[in-house]
């Protein structure tokens, strides 16, 4: 087909669109339903028994408060990569609150080193990788769903920013119930599944992302 | 001489009444305007070629480039925020496009092996005479007559007019999974004509 015979073909049949809207709606739409989802699933399996005085600890309240914020940021920068002509930076959004969060787990292990040294402290535990893929599964196929309506233009950033997103969501609200509080157990387990999981959506965005060509139903007649 | 400054400026000027103009037509195109869009895609034109007539070189594959550009541009045109600029929305989803078409070509040629003489493929020495390409259209022509209506709709709409499958079942109001099978059977039974005759 020619080009030009493409262009009338394409213009006959655009019909109209309902626009986008704004990357930072999309992310707040979704981190409300998954936030109600995990919560629930909190309130489920039972808040911690010591959750009033780790409220009180501020190291614990930075800790989550930085997983919560990085989720919503990868949300808000994964829907901001769907969409062409976005600064790159955007992508970077989640950067400052992954590091916050590493380096207040990184404090605590320093912290528990000093205090009882390196003996026994880091066991074998799946079960944290284990919830966190669970709890991560539904925020993860929302965010997915919700990620189709953008374009393509960068699928690897936008998937492996879409998992960091659920993830985090994951293990900000298994600190709620799960009372592990050795952090290098929290370093590892909890926050290396984090970035596990958000380097596997990462390597498998060319196959979860494709461009969905509407080709002109009629020729040039 | 003119003045290079003012040169620029009414380069500039240009430009920005261009992505003004572009926008507004690309607002009016997402709210259904389909003159709006007709005048949008064939003023991005020349600008799409000269894009990917820079990476590429041969007219065939910079034409289906732009066209595989503006088939994106048509499948994601509810992204654009016509708040932003348009160009820069334009030129991204060029980008990924022409570098999906490198990466594409890239993968193709790592399977492919350049040689000097192509290997024979044929056992005869000689190509056939006008008498037994003339002979082998009339025994496949007789075999596609021997075949039942349905079979030979499908075949001639898919293999003799080139219709995809899915222009083929608009046309004949079949299924794409039934076409599919029709048109593996009419081919196993033109195959299996054709060898009872050669």
């Amino acid at each position: 087909m020619e080009t030009e015979q493409l262009i009338r073909s394409l213009a006959r049949e655009a019909e109209p669109v309902e626009r986008l809207p704004h990357p930072v709606w999309r992310a707040m739409a979704w981190a409300l339903l998954s936030v109600a989802y995990v919560a629930l699933i909190v309130v489920a399996v039972g808040v911690r028994p010591d959750i009033t005085e780790k409220l009180q600890d501020p190291r614990f309240v930075i800790e989550v408060g930085a997983a919560l914020l990085t989720s919503v940021m990868a949300a808000a920068a994964a829907f901001c990569a769907g969409c062409p002509g976005r600064p790159v930076w955007e992508r970077f959004a989640p950067l400052p609150f992954l590091i916050v969060w590493l380096a207040s787990l990184g404090e605590g292990c320093w912290r528990q080193w000093v205090q009882i040294g390196a003996d026994g402290r880091l066991k074998f535990d799946l079960m944290c990788f284990g919830a966190i893929f669970a709890l991560s599964l539904l925020p993860a196929m929302l965010i997915f769903a919700m990620m189709r309506r953008g374009a393509p233009i960068a699928p690897m950033s936008t998937t492996g920013l879409a998992t960091l997103a659920a993830t985090a969501l994951a293990a900000a609200a298994l600190r709620l119930f799960h009372p592990q509080d050795v952090s290098v157990m929290l370093l590892v387990w909890q926050f290396g599944s984090v970035v596990l999981l958000a380097g596997v959506g990462f390597f498998l965005g060319d196959r979860l992302l494709r461009w969905t060509l509407v080709e002109p139903r009629s020729g040039d007649g | 001489m003119s003045d290079p400054t003012t040169n620029d400026a009414r380069g500039r000027s240009r430009s920005d009444t261009r992505e003004e103009r572009w926008r507004n037509l690309m607002r009016a195109a997402q709210d259904g305007d389909q003159t709006a869009y007709s005048i949008l895609l064939s003023e991005m034109l020349p600008i799409l070629r000269a894009v990917v007539g820079k990476r590429w070189r041969n007219r065939q594959d910079i034409e289906d480039i732009v066209q595989d550009v503006l088939l994106s541009v048509h499948s994601v045109r509810h992204t654009y925020d016509p708040g932003r600029p348009f160009l820069p929305w334009l030129m991204t989803i060029s980008a990924r496009r022409i570098a999906d078409a490198a990466r594409r070509v890239h993968s193709r040629s790592a399977n492919e092996t350049t040689v000097e003489i192509m290997p024979e493929t044929f056992a005869g020495d000689e190509t056939k005479t006008f008498e037994q390409v003339s002979d082998d259209q009339e025994l496949v022509r007789t075999a596609l007559m021997a075949l039942p209506a349905g079979q030979r709709q499908a075949i001639e709409l898919m293999k003799l007019q080139g219709l995809s499958l899915q222009e083929a079942s608009k046309q004949t109001g079949k299924s794409i999974a039934s076409l599919k099978v029709t048109v593996h059977r009419a081919m196993k039974a033109m195959r299996q004509a054709l060898k009872g005759e050669m």
